[in-house]
């Protein structure tokens, strides 16, 4: 195959669909063969809209696509053979036992005949089904029927596997066996995978690299690492106390974006973030600025730049909320106590 | 593996699904076998008594009513078979698994073919299960055995055509209500200016005409004649002859349709 080395090549593609809604927006990229690519967005972004696009069940109003060198329009018949799609809504059958649903799969991918078996319980001890095989699926609790789905996608080992969110609503232990699987099926069979998720986690840690995209086109592209690299060191985060007059917090705002250590200043859900190169050495920075203001903060985080905050800053929004525990904020109290008493 | 292997392949194993899901419908088999027995017995002993009157008995042209329904239940029960069979298809996209089926190394038209042949392969065994209770109701074939399997194969083409119309529709309608009323409104008028329930000749002039044209009357003559006259050759060419003709115009649509249009 004329692949290049590329399992994917996506070359300025736009989709419009029919009620004018635009959800790609010239998107381009490449991924080589035995990656995993992690696509991350937040919801509408235009993620599973993609992978229809390079799965050929939508063709784009624009640009032009190959998986594993063949054109995703004009050859729809050789790049499915190519594939495996696991979708984000469920797609089995739950009338049919969970054995029935591989058996199907297998032959709708044309497997060899000695070959179904065995694959087929692979894959059921893999996902941890073998016992309800044979059960009906409507049987099946809502994480059993994921971990089917996800099963049917595998089983033919596609030289490239879709996986739109494939660990939603898995337990933790599921997902990293998964994972896992995942880890090992690029390693053994040669896989690619592109796969999207809204765990940061899973992307750092089952990606080699990451493709960030917002409102139908890419923000950033690069490896976990890179990323939060090139966000610089760290964030401050920082929380005014209620009483403080607005014009006294435009004062102290103005008077951190003249220093030099801080890079940018963000409000949102009324903490300011303020990011830096290195956010514990320039802590006392950042304290000397609010100096002499007649300002008390209310709380203070310091935090490493994580591909949360990669995604926050290209996409202007959070993934999952996060709590901040009782236990940090009192850290943060004290060791802020030691710093004024040592000044 | 060329395309046309590929095709069938996957209507094998898509029919392969479809009789899987059959055989776990209870409700739906037990259904499928109390139908018949309704429209036979509660029908067709009501209209018994038409018989005993010697006026309508010279109409239908026949003195036994019971004989004349059978081939109308018959063709009856592979209509509606046929008919509502597309709903899969909207079944399949609610449930995500029509996505699987699209993204799969099969062309799409055998995700109908598939369908359409379980759906015959369905209108078999309740054409036979019809056969089975005319025949303890006191009704046999004058054709015997050879006449029941004819009757068979026009009762699988009746359906092939049906399903492939409600395949047709079913490709871009979106759900179950609006198929039914779609359905409602083409069968229904077809069924009762059909010859499967009553005697043409006991029809006012104008549905007559519409009798002569309506395709299910071309698939109740000939198995109305291999059960009360014997081989009525001319009937049997004609009826099988636009059965099948009407098949391939259909199933022709439903390919393009399949092929060319979105599914989802
Ligand atoms: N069939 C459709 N018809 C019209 N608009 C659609 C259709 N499917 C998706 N869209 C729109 O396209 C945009 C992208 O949707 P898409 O499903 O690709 O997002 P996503 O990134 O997968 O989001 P999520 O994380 O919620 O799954 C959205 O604005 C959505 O409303
Ligand atoms: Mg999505």
């Amino acid at each position: 195959m004329h692949n290049n080395g590329e399992m994917i090549n996506v070359n300025n593609i736009s989709v419009v669909y029919p009620g004018g809604i635009k959800a790609l927006d010239g998107v381009s990229f490449k991924v080589p063969e035995q990656e995993i690519f992690g696509l991350l967005g937040p919801n509408g972004a235009g993620k599973t809209t993609l992978i229809m696009v390079l799965t050929t069940l939508l063709a784009p109003t624009g640009g032009k696509a190959q998986v594993n060198g063949l054109d995703v329009v004009k050859d729809k018949n050789r790049v499915r053979l190519n594939l495996g799609y696991v979708s984000q809504e469920l797609a089995i059958d739950d009338e049919l036992s969970g054995m029935d649903n591989l058996k199907l799969q297998a032959g709708l991918y044309h497997m060899e005949k000695a070959i179904r078996k065995p694959r087929i319980e692979e894959v059921l001890d893999l996902v941890g089904l073998s016992e309800r095989a044979h059960d009906r699926v409507d049987t099946y609790s809502g994480g059993m029927r994921k971990r089917l789905d996800i099963a049917c996608g595998l089983i033919h080992r596609p030289g490239i596997l879709f996986l739109d969110e494939p660990t939603l609503g898995l337990d933790i232990q599921t997902r990293h066996e998964i994972w896992h699987y995942i880890n090992r099926l690029r390693e053994e069979v040669k896989m690619t995978i592109l796969l999207t998720t809204h765990y940061m986690d899973e992307a750092d840690s089952l990606c080699r690299r990451i493709a960030i995209i917002d409102q139908g086109s890419l923000k950033a592209i690069d490896t976990p690492d890179n990323l939060k690299k090139q966000l610089g060191g760290g964030l401050i985060i920082f929380q005014f106390d209620q009483a403080a007059a607005s014009s006294t917090i435009n004062q102290a705002l103005g008077s951190l974006n003249e220093k030099e250590f801080v890079k940018e200043i963000t409000l949102k859900n009324g903490e300011y973030r303020l990011l830096t190169d290195n956010s514990e050495e320039k802590l006392p920075l950042f304290f000397d600025a609010l100096d002499g203001l007649k300002l008390n903060l209310k709380k203070v985080t310091l935090k490493m730049p994580s591909l949360d905050d990669v995604f926050l800053y290209y996409t202007g929004r959070q993934l999952r909320d996060e709590s901040v525990s009782r236990e940090q904020i009192d850290r943060v109290r004290s060791s802020m106590r030691r710093l004024r008493k040592t000044r | 593996m060329t395309t046309l292997v590929m095709g069938l392949k996957g209507a094998y194993y898509i029919f392969w699904r479809e009789i899987k899901r059959f055989m776990g419908q209870k409700m739906r088999i037990l259904m499928s076998l109390v139908q018949p027995v309704i429209w036979l017995v509660l029908m067709g002993s009501m209209m018994a008594r038409l018989t005993d009157n010697p006026v309508t008995a010279e109409m239908i042209g026949i003195d036994n009513y019971l004989a004349f329904m059978v081939p109308g239940v018959m063709m009856m029960s592979s209509l509606y078979t046929g008919v509502f069979g597309g709903i899969s298809i909207i079944w399949d996209r609610r449930m995500g698994f029509l996505i699987k089926l699209l993204s799969a190394p099969i062309p799409r038209y055998s995700i109908a073919l598939g369908k359409i042949a379980a759906l015959v392969l369905q209108t078999i065994f309740q054409a036979s299960v019809i056969v089975l209770l005319a025949f303890m109701m006191g009704i046999t074939f004058v054709t015997g055995l050879p006449g029941i399997m004819l009757t068979l194969v026009i009762c699988g083409l009746f359906a092939a055509i049906m399903s492939c119309i409600s395949l047709f529709l079913s490709a871009s309608i979106r759900t179950p209500e609006t198929l039914f009323s779609v359905i409602n409104f083409l069968t229904l008028p077809l069924v009762f200016s059909s010859s499967a329930l009553f005697p043409t000749a006991a029809m006012p002039d104008w549905i007559q005409v519409i009798a002569r044209f309506n395709p299910i009357s071309y698939a109740v003559a000939p198995v109305r004649s291999l059960v009360i006259s014997g081989w009525d050759w001319s009937t049997l060419f004609t009826g099988m002859w636009l059965l099948l003709l009407m098949f391939l115009v259909f199933f022709s649509l439903v390919y393009y349709r399949f092929e060319k249009g979105s599914l989802l």
